[in-house]
């Protein structure tokens, strides 16, 4: 099963060993996340860990940082072997880890975050100290964040930033980023990339945990695939391609681009007129924004994170109030509606994060199924829910959109992300007879879970809905879309046919660059 | 380079988070929680020259074996399950109501007022004196609930500091204006001209039906209308509800009201029930006790009522172990044991007790593997309350 490890170094590099990662047994109730991997980790290498989720890859990496204790195995660190007891002791060791899902006190600022539990934090700790340093920790590492923010103003892409930060600024020698570009644009994931590039040639080892295979193309000197807990390849990353990988990772050839019916647009059923919102902190986030979505097909948002694509989906749900502009839905004013007007006038909604607003964990699948329709008979007898027809709902949609669990009584949470996703996807769809926007909606998934998720947008856009599709992964916006208009600034920076268009000129658009006249549509 | 390498861990017991608790498993070891508190209670009297066996059974006989005992248990039960159910339907939304205290004193105060002052049919008037306890009840709540739903004020602080002026209120009307002089009582409202009727020959008035029905009423709002599943909704997650275009203002003033008029009722129930007449002691602290009787329901309405009736019980008992020569002071320690025995019973519900190297259970690592974030309970609960899961 596992090759041989290539025995030469990289090219041209110190192949010196950090870290040696051997016959590690990881085993949880149910499941055995680790079943004896060997890695080994060289000073100054990217090193992809390669994998679907639930192959190992943030388990196997959990054990390196000291917030799980392997149950059989031995790591060593320059030939000593260590047993971390906690992820204090694995920092002060030089292995640092950034989590997929952030760690960071929503209620206090940047600069604090950074200076949580450090041992070089000043006695004094004021915020003007705290904010100098940071400052000067930004600097050094070419990651810009605003040290006054709190984080709960920032977006998932500077909540991020906060969080590399404050592993670096404690002198990691192995960095650990899992999944790290799951909430970034392209245009911050390089910019993410460049950072990982001097780190190594600092001679720290960097371990990139993802599933994107063009990421561990782009950006990494060797490649680990991991599935089912074992270690299927370890390679240089040179000699790969992407099929080689997506073959090792899912082990079945990949499908790059999605069937879709051949058809005209319809009439609008979307029309934004120069809209404008402001952000949570205030701040105008979107600007004379105007957009149309027709019957029948997919208008894809790209853009870099934080340049209002929330706040446009907010808006056009009836979740945020507009200052200006017309929004209308079938020639039908919709500016200030209700978000249960948007739902009756057919409008669906994917959340960007469906935990935080488009499911509650706690709660059963049933519960969760009928949000949208609890207020109609059969499941609403007046002011009654009548329970049995709750069920049968919730079983039916289950089945509709392939939602894999016990009963309709089991709570959310105890899902895996694909079936919440599934059960989301599947609610917001049977509302959506008319627009379905879906935000960052194969966020987290693995590749199977993705495909499937698409082709039920797909799907929907074949009916003749119109769907906008706002999506931070790059990729998805150019295979899934139609037309793509590229958010930059809280404004439509330009809107292109995605039929003759690459990423280099969409990049330019996200990047702020002005919209050449071919380019635009 | 085998596992060999790896240092032994150490082996120890420790105590491991459970994922799911099934419902007979709580209630089994909340029930085991109570018999040990009983056991130890035993124990100390024992040390202290008494027979408890003799008392225990005597106790028990004279609460749960007399057709006496059960009535008295019932009528001390009654303003227990109401004010249980008044925090149980807050803690549906995450709110905490503490100031069931005071709103059942207003509520009396209210219920007193019309029953002085209004002339009309006994059987018309009680209906008007029980609306209008819970009318008092949902006053007293609503500068906390209007304070609460429009400019996010903890509750906890506004219900609660209302007690108090709830209690001298009431202390006032009953030294001053309404205080019986005919009886020469030093603090209390004349008898009320409108009462509850008994139950046939027993010591019950038909009172004691009424937390019954409330509770169940009050499961079935919640579970079976859309009412109910709105408040379940806020009460899992406030954005989700936002994001549905559920008025969840609306709802939070609503329960918030609602618990101050089941409050107000349980005032009610009592000035025109056991007690009679509005004194400044018309409650033993009952509104406290009902954020105790809540927490171990589980804030099930339905689990509110045998709860609140063992709670009656486990009083009554104490009142019958102080004629056997136990000081107040003792009964109540008593008490306090048992119950904060069966604090601990709910929680240690949630973990078991495993062997194996106790560092291992540290951190994410009791979740079953899922890279996804498996609840959305971490951080703010948009309503004020920072739960960690």
């Amino acid at each position: 099963m596992t090759e041989a490890t290539d025995p030469e170094a990289p090219d041209g590099r110190d192949s010196a060993t950090i870290v040696a990662m051997r016959n590690i047994w990881k085993r949880f109730p149910g499941v055995v996340a680790n079943q004896g991997i060997d890695l080994e980790l060289r000073a100054g290498e990217v090193h992809a860990l390669l994998g679907e989720n639930g192959a190992g890859k943030s388990t196997l990496m959990h054990v390196l940082s000291g917030i799980y204790r392997p149950d059989a195995g031995a790591i060593y660190l320059d030939g000593q072997p260590v047993s971390f007891r906690s992820p204090a002791q694995a920092i002060a060791a030089g292995v640092g880890m950034v989590h997929q899902h952030f760690r960071l006190v929503e209620t206090q600022t940047a600069a604090e975050n950074i200076h949580l539990g450090w041992s070089e934090t000043p006695w004094r700790a004021s915020a003007k100290a705290l904010e100098a340093r940071t400052t000067q920790l930004t600097a050094q590492f070419g990651l810009k964040i605003d040290p006054s923010a709190r984080i709960w103003q920032l977006s998932t892409g500077e909540q991020q930033r906060v969080e590399i930060l404050r592993v670096l600024s404690r002198g990691a020698r192995v960095l650990i980023l899992d999944e790290p570009t799951s909430v970034l644009t392209p245009a911050e994931a390089d910019e993410l990339f460049s950072v990982v590039r001097s780190l190594s040639a600092a001679g720290r080892s960097v371990v990139l945990i993802t599933h994107k295979l063009d990421e561990v193309l782009a950006a990494s000197d060797r490649v680990t695939v991991l599935r089912g807990g074992r270690v299927v390849a370890s390679r240089l990353t040179p000699g790969c391609d992407r099929q080689t990988l997506a073959r090792l990772v899912i082990g079945q050839d990949m499908v790059t681009r999605l069937n879709r019916a051949e058809r005209l647009p319809g009439k609008p059923v979307l029309e934004v007129a120069a809209i404008g919102a402001l952000s949570d902190r205030g701040l105008p986030a979107l600007r004379e924004l105007s957009l149309t979505v027709r019957e029948g097909e997919i208008l894809g948002i790209a853009g870099v994170a934080g340049n209002g694509q929330s706040e446009l989906a907010q808006a056009l749900t009836g979740l945020r109030p507009t200052l200006e502009g017309s929004i209308k839905i079938d020639g039908v004013e919709m500016a200030g509606a209700s978000p249960t007007r948007f739902v009756d006038a057919g409008v669906g909604h994917i959340p960007e994060d469906r935990l935080g607003m488009g499911l509650v964990a706690i709660l059963s699948i049933s519960d969760n199924a009928i949000l949208r329709e609890f207020k109609q008979a059969p499941i609403a007898r007046g002011l009654r829910i009548d329970v049995g027809e709750a069920r049968r709902f919730a079983r039916d949609l289950m089945s509709e959109a392939a939602v894999r669990a016990p009963g309709t009584e089991v709570p959310v949470r105890h899902l895996s992300g694909g079936n919440q996703q599934r059960l989301l996807a599947g609610r917001e769809t049977r509302v959506a007879s008319r627009l379905l926007i879906a935000v960052h909606p194969t966020q987290g998934l693995d590749i199977g879970a993705t495909e499937e998720l698409r082709r039920v947008l797909m799907e929907h856009r074949n009916r003749g809905s119109g769907v906008l599709l706002i999506s931070e992964d790059l990729d998805e916006v150019l295979i899934m879309s139609d037309r793509i208009a590229v958010m930059y600034g809280g404004r439509i920076a330009g809107e292109v046919d995605a039929a003759y268009v690459d990423r280099e000129k969409v990049g330019l658009l996200m990047g702020g660059v002005r919209a050449t006249p071919e380019v635009a549509a | 380079m085998t596992a060999a390498n790896l240092t032994a861990p150490a082996q120890r017991w420790h105590l491991r988070r459970r994922s799911d608790v099934p419902g007979w498993l709580s209630a089994l070891v909340r029930l085991a929680a109570v018999l040990l508190a009983i056991v130890l209670v035993g124990v100390v009297l024992a040390l202290g020259g008494l027979d408890p066996l003799a008392l225990g059974a005597k106790a028990l006989r004279q609460t749960l074996g007399t057709a006496y005992g059960l009535e008295q248990a019932a009528l001390l039960a009654t303003p227990l399950i109401m004010t249980g159910l008044a925090v149980a339907v807050g803690m549906k939304m995450r709110l905490w109501n503490i100031g069931v205290e005071g709103q059942l004193y207003f509520g009396a105060l209210a219920a007193t007022a019309v029953a002085l002052n209004v002339k009309g049919p006994a059987p018309v008037m009680l209906a008007v004196v029980f609306l209008a306890g819970a009318a008092g009840g949902m006053l007293w709540m609503l500068v906390p609930a209007l304070m609460r739903a429009y400019w996010s004020v903890n509750e906890i602080i506004t219900t609660l500091l209302l007690n108090f002026v709830a209690v001298l209120l009431v202390g006032y009307f009953v030294i001053g204006p309404w205080r019986d002089r005919a009886a020469a009582i030093l603090s209390a409202s004349p008898r009320l001209p409108y009462l509850i009727p008994v139950i046939g020959q027993t010591y019950m008035n038909y009172g004691v039906l009424v937390p019954i029905a409330a509770a169940i009423v009050l499961a079935l709002a919640i579970q079976n209308t859309r009412w109910g599943y709105e408040v379940r909704i806020i009460g899992g997650n406030r954005r989700v509800a936002e994001f549905a275009g559920i008025p969840v203002l609306r709802r939070i003033l609503a329960v918030m009201l609602l618990s101050g008029a089941l409050a107000g009722m349980a005032g009610m129930l009592q000035v025109t029930g056991s007690a009679q007449r509005l004194s400044g002691t018309i409650s033993n602290g009952y509104g406290f006790m009902g954020i105790i009787v809540a927490a171990l329901a589980n804030a099930s309405p339905l689990a509110v009522v045998p709860v609140g009736f063992l709670l009656a019980v486990l009083l009554n008992a104490g009142i019958v172990l102080q004629t056997q020569g136990l000081s107040v002071n003792a009964m109540l320690a008593i008490n306090g044991v048992i119950l904060i025995f069966a604090a601990i019973g709910e929680v240690a519900a949630g973990y078991r007790l495993v062997r194996g190297d106790p560092e291992a259970a540290v951190g994410p690592a009791e979740q079953p593997l899922r890279s996804e974030r498996d609840d959305g309970t971490v951080g703010s609960d948009g309503l004020g309350v920072n739960r960690t899961s």
